[in-house]
């Protein structure tokens, strides 16, 4: 029988390995494109009501938010100051950063343009931020170093459709690249949840199963209609003690290669229920970009958006 | 099998390039409990101070500061609106709900979750009272742009008690049981004020 120390040093080698082998470079760049187009429509989205929030004009001038925020933070505000020019930057870099991350044009300048639009306007009014704010800044962090390039890339795509010759004869795209940015993500979605499972461990009204219902109440998270038989004690309990479970289960199942589809499915299934129910914004969305760093391509589907000759890449079975 | 550069490397030396070779692991470990450090309870993990002293400034300055606690500890247990009331010059009172959510469209509801987000969980606070003048004078601009004449800008904040019992005629309960509301921030205008 294994030593507890063998145990743990087989554990530490093989995250290590899991870390530092090189992988598909599929699921980042599914990764990538979904998240930029969800940076778009959260741009979309808070557009319009921009110089309210942002601007020197807006609901917090520039001497109170100073008072407010504390610690250096990068942003576009460093080179512009307390200037409503910043409002048009963010936004150019928004658009120019969410096009470039959905469709893979220059994809790490284009998650330094998300990832600079979104602290920017993170440093400029944090009371305004939802969780999805939180994934978009994150996810286009670690996509500045992540390679992605050649797949699922609409000019790579452009340019095997229009020189099919040439792109047969180069080096296809998505060979293995170095997996570090898709591990840190991954392991960044099960701190989410392991964490926000444990925050709601503590608090009485969900440890007596009445959490969701009381949620289900307050009209300011109301959204679309649901049938009366989701609104007694019996299935807010079900729904208090399924998201705990599944908040609290899903970061250890997993990892558990013959669990991991049906906790991601199970997972979307939570997520989309919680946006018919409830009204917050795009944090459901923009969650489920990370579950596609968990998938496993098939190793001969298509890379790109247009067909190709050669297989995308070989990849080694999934840990 | 060694290698002659091998044999040659001493023990401090080959620990170093280990550690080097594994940079993406120690990278990716030490994110993870700066990240789990940062978002967790205080209570429950007591090298948070320790953690999050080291981590703080990276995390601020690079933007990857998070939390994960919507409706942690406990949800809330009342409904929350804020309104905005500005008295007219010629004595009428305009009346704006600026968070009541339900009153309106699926889009809308949407579009403006960032307004319940400011008003319901920020701007009615006592602890952000800072936030209450600012947001007055914006109103009071606003409102000339739109050919009023404010001589005072209240902030009223509202709320109704959810009942502890989970019945489905009670999710539709928010325009019957009764409301309450306090002003919370009163200011007069003056008449030259940013003419």
């Amino acid at each position: 029988m294994m030593s507890p120390w063998a145990g743990i040093r087989r554990a530490v080698v093989a995250f290590d390995h899991w870390v530092r082998d090189p992988v598909d470079p599929r699921p980042l760049a599914w990764f990538r494109s979904w998240l930029g187009l969800l940076s778009l429509v959260n741009l979309w989205l808070l557009w319009p009501d921009m110089p309210m929030w942002l601007g020197d004009d807006g609901v917090l001038p520039a001497a109170v938010h100073r008072d407010l925020v504390g610690g250096t933070r990068i942003s576009i505000f460093m080179i512009t100051g307390s200037s409503d020019a910043a409002i048009g930057i963010i936004r150019g870099l928004g658009i120019a950063g969410g096009l470039g991350l959905w469709l893979g044009i220059f994809p790490r300048c284009a998650a330094f343009c998300a990832w600079l639009a979104a602290v920017s306007y993170a440093y400029r009014n944090m009371d305004i931020l939802h969780s999805g704010d939180n994934l978009i800044r994150i996810g286009s962090f670690f996509l500045m170093f992540a390679r992605t390039g050649g797949v699922f890339s609409l000019p790579q795509s452009v340019r095997r459709w229009f020189f099919p010759q040439a792109s047969s004869d180069s080096q296809p795209p998505g060979g293995l690249v170095p997996a570090w940015p898709q591990r840190i993500l991954q392991v960044q979605l099960c701190i989410l949840y392991l964490v926000a499972g444990i925050w709601k461990a503590t608090g009485p009204t969900w440890r007596n199963g009445s959490a969701v219902g009381l949620v289900l109440q307050l009209g300011e998270f109301q959204r679309f209609p649901i049938p009366d038989f989701f609104l007694t004690p019996v299935m807010s309990q079900v729904m208090t003690y399924g998201t705990l479970a599944f908040e609290l289960g899903f970061p250890l199942l997993v990892w558990i290669p013959s669990m991991r589809i049906p906790v991601l499915l199970a997972g979307l299934a939570f997520h989309a229920g919680l946006d018919w129910v409830m009204n917050v914004q795009m944090f459901q969305w923009l969650i489920t970009a990370y579950y596609l760093l968990w998938l496993k391509p098939a190793s001969s589907s298509p890379a790109s958006f247009a067909p190709r000759s050669a297989p995308a890449c070989s990849v080694r079975p999934a840990r | 099998m060694k290698t002659p550069l091998s044999s040659t490397v001493t023990p401090p030396a080959a620990l170093l390039q280990g550690i080097l070779r594994r940079w993406p692991t120690i990278l990716v470990v030490g994110y993870a409990l700066a990240a789990f450090s940062w978002t967790m309870p205080a209570s429950l993990f007591p090298p948070k101070p320790v953690i999050d002293g080291v981590a703080e400034g990276p995390l601020l300055l690079l933007g990857l500061w998070q939390s994960w606690d919507m409706f942690s500890p406990d949800p809330r247990t009342i409904d929350i609106c804020v309104e905005l009331r500005c008295t007219n010059r010629d004595g009428t009172i305009d009346r704006r709900m600026l968070s009541d959510m339900v009153a309106m469209g699926y889009y809308e509801r949407w579009q403006k979750d960032r307004w319940r987000k400011y008003f319901n969980d920020h701007l009615r606070l006592d602890d952000e009272h800072a936030l209450w003048q600012p947001f007055a004078e914006y109103a009071a601009r606003r409102l000339r742009e739109e050919g009023h004449d404010p001589t005072a800008i209240e902030l009223v904040r509202w709320w109704r008690p959810c009942d502890p019992a989970i019945r489905p005629d009670l999710r539709a309960d928010v325009r019957q049981t009764p409301w309450q509301s306090h002003v919370f921030h009163r200011w007069g205008v003056p008449r030259e004020w940013g003419r």
